[in-house]
């Protein structure tokens, strides 16, 4: 699997060498551990939940593994694995972004009301899409900014851009919901590509783009330095506001995407297109197993994350659970991953 | 007594900060007088503290947290929560709604600090994910839908609507609130470690305060208070429903920051926090007599919240901004 290249080394930030990484990392698992970022077996926990979660579900209920089910599992993990992608970067950072649905809602509102709607004489086709994706980056340069300039933890300044964007869009869109008349965009949920939609595709694309740039690019290797520790990642030459402003404007992209995909899938946009998003992409995020102290983990993890939260769901649809409760599990799902996860010898005061 | 006399100087040194949410305050009535001469009479300054109270006992709810240096992200699934138990259980129980909701978000407040400091979570992602927990509950209680407080419960819900000698009752109710917050933060050992704790965790743990116990009563405190607005929410409302406060999660942290308190941590009150939800009810209502779209209340209560975070902030206490 060419796992040397994806091979992240953080020795170098970490201050704990442990022999026993070494030695694990000769052994075929200790690889395989090795891509997913992590440094013992604990990181192995994700792919181990998602295959015993297919297992059970598949005992309890065969449909499970038709091929129908598995189509509809990988389009309802089209959105939010292209959400997580953008998150991953802020977490692995050490900081979080609660403007994700805030940023999506935004880009689904640029989209529907640029291209053809119901609402205005707007056709502008795909560059409505660029325009909505543009508009995603723009929320997250506006965040970055916010955060390093103003400087005020990432977490009160997302805040604030959550509700901006909330506001912007719920506004434009007047309070209602404005349908997607455009043939072509819609396309992107109703048109297959070897019998999987094109928003899978889409989202595939998003991860490759993910991973390619958390492991080959320079911005990749200095978000997971300043991650790892700020401090050292500054004394190394790292420059951490470029970097910072540079990360958030990423996710916005990310999430930008997403809101075109998500305005495809359901046709329209409107007030609620956001909601209960952000939730289930830190769900994604910290149950794949990327540490919420930062440095540790990647898109990799965050992609076992968001089929874990997907399968998870269909499962629970399939076994006859109130869909209204999937909440309450993911909001455990994250405390248990959590409290799993943290590095407690890094993190001696939790505010 | 010795250890009030060494925090007075720290909070005179910097009680410029209280005085200037309250000069924005005083420069907003001017603004309204100015605008409007006559509108501030008996009568809707009533309204407007009766407006004002639901926000007012959130958001004094969120300043123990965000003293201790924390934040609540559950306040408002703990309040809708509360307004769906209220009104599922009044035309059961009667009178006896109101202890079991308003207990559901002390439940939930307490899980939510025993998270936060037992499983060692940071309490922004501590209480997302009990707030998802609780949103869960809520929508799974109510059937996601709204339930509408019918004639026979609304006897019961009557007096929360009422006025007592011209004051509305959930004014004397947040009034109450305030009070008892105010003094328990004052004056009580309580208060005084969770300021202690706020201010310097490492100095209050090695001064052999129990961070734990003070952090998990705050955030009990901040879950109680949540379920208490979200149950008169109800009431005013006559109806219960799993999304019912959740506009109210910005506007309550916004007031707490905007009247003073530092996100930081040991630095404000509650009285800073009645009057940043004055300010904030204020700047409400001023939007819409202006002419502002209700839509764009959001985007200006973000604004508002970012440039008061920064403004506020301790920069001194937080070596790397993340």
């Amino acid at each position: 699997m060419g796992s040397g290249f994806l091979t992240i080394d953080t020795e170098p930030l970490k201050s704990v060498s442990d022999i026993e990484r070494t030695t694990l990392m000769t052994l075929f698992p200790g690889r395989i551990a090795a891509l997913f970022g992590g440094r013992r077996w604990r990181s192995l926990a994700p792919l181990a939940v998602l295959i015993a979660l297919c297992v059970l579900i598949s005992i309890a209920n065969p449909n499970f593994i038709e091929l129908r089910n598995l189509v509809r599992v990988a389009n309802s993990a089209a959105v939010p694995l292209t959400l997580a992608m953008g998150l991953t970067f802020i977490i692995l950072m050490g900081s979080i972004d609660l403007s994700v649905e805030g940023t999506l809602s935004v880009a689904a509102m640029v989209v529907v009301l640029l291209a053809a709607n119901d609402s205005n004489g707007n056709d502008y086709g795909w560059l409505a899409v660029l325009a909505a994706i543009a508009a995603g980056t723009a929320m997250g340069l506006v965040s970055g900014l916010a955060q390093t300039v103003l400087r005020i933890p990432s977490f009160m300044a997302t805040l604030g851009m959550w509700f901006i964007g909330l506001g912007l869009s719920v506004y434009m869109l007047g309070g209602s919901a404005i349908r997607l008349n455009d043939a072509s965009i819609r396309e992107l949920a109703l048109a297959r590509l070897l019998g999987l939609p094109l928003a899978v595709w889409v989202a595939a694309g998003a991860f490759l783009l993910a991973a390619i740039i958390q492991y080959y690019t320079k911005l990749g290797r200095h978000i997971l330095a300043i991650g790892g520790d700020e401090d050292v990642a500054k004394l190394s030459g790292v420059n951490v506001t470029r970097v910072r402003i540079a990360a958030f404007a990423l996710a916005g992209f990310f999430f930008g995407i997403a809101g075109v995909l998500a305005a495809a899938q359901l046709g329209q946009s409107h007030a609620v297109i956001g909601d209960g998003r952000l939730f289930a992409a830190v769900t994604a995020v910290v149950v794949g197993g990327t540490a919420l102290t930062g440095g540790e983990g990647g898109v990799v993890n965050t992609l076992i994350g968001v089929l874990i939260v997907t399968v998870l769901a269909n499962g629970m649809i399939l076994l006859g659970i109130s869909p209204y409760i999937q909440q309450t599990v993911q909001g455990l799902m994250i405390i248990a991953a959590v409290a799993l996860s943290l590095d407690r010898v890094r993190l001696r005061i939790v505010k | 007594m010795n250890e009030i006399f060494s925090l007075r100087p720290f909070l005179d040194s910097k009680w410029t900060h209280g005085a200037i949410p309250l000069v924005l305050l005083v420069g907003l009535l001017l603004i309204i007088e100015i605008a409007a001469p006559g509108f501030l009479t008996a009568e809707t300054t009533a309204l407007l503290f009766a407006n004002t109270a639901v926000l007012f006992i959130l958001a004094t709810g969120v300043t123990f947290a965000i003293l201790l240096g924390g934040i609540d992200l559950s306040i408002q699934a703990v309040a809708s929560l509360a307004s769906v138990i209220l009104a599922q259980l009044l035309p059961s129980l009667g009178l006896a709604a109101f202890p079991v909701a308003i207990l559901s978000g002390l439940a939930f407040g307490i899980l939510s600090g025993i998270v936060h400091v037992k499983l060692r979570v940071p309490s922004f992602v501590a209480t997302l994910a009990t707030g998802g927990v609780v949103t869960g509950i809520a929508l799974w209680v109510s059937d996601g839908r709204a339930i509408t407080i019918e004639e026979a419960g609304r006897e019961n819900t009557a007096w929360i609507n009422a006025t007592v000698a011209g004051v509305p009752v959930v004014v004397l109710i947040s009034a109450v609130i305030g009070i008892v917050s105010f003094l328990a933060l004052r004056y009580t050992r309580f208060g005084r470690q969770a300021i202690a704790v706020g201010a310097g965790e490492p100095a209050a743990w090695a001064a052999g305060i129990n961070v734990d116990r003070t952090k998990i009563v705050a955030f009990a405190a901040s879950g109680m208070l949540a379920a208490i607005a979200g149950v008169v929410l109800a009431a005013r409302l006559s109806s219960g429903s799993p999304v019912l406060a959740n506009q109210l999660l910005l506007p309550a942290i916004a007031a707490v920051i905007v009247g003073g308190t530092a996100i930081t941590g040991g630095l404000g009150g509650v009285a800073r926090t009645a009057v940043g939800a004055l300010i904030i009810s204020i700047v409400r209502i001023g939007m819409t007599f202006v002419g502002i779209n209700i839509f764009l209340e959001n985007m200006v209560f973000g604004a508002v919240l970012i440039a008061a975070v920064a403004i506020t902030i301790d920069r001194s206490k937080i070596a790397v901004i993340k």
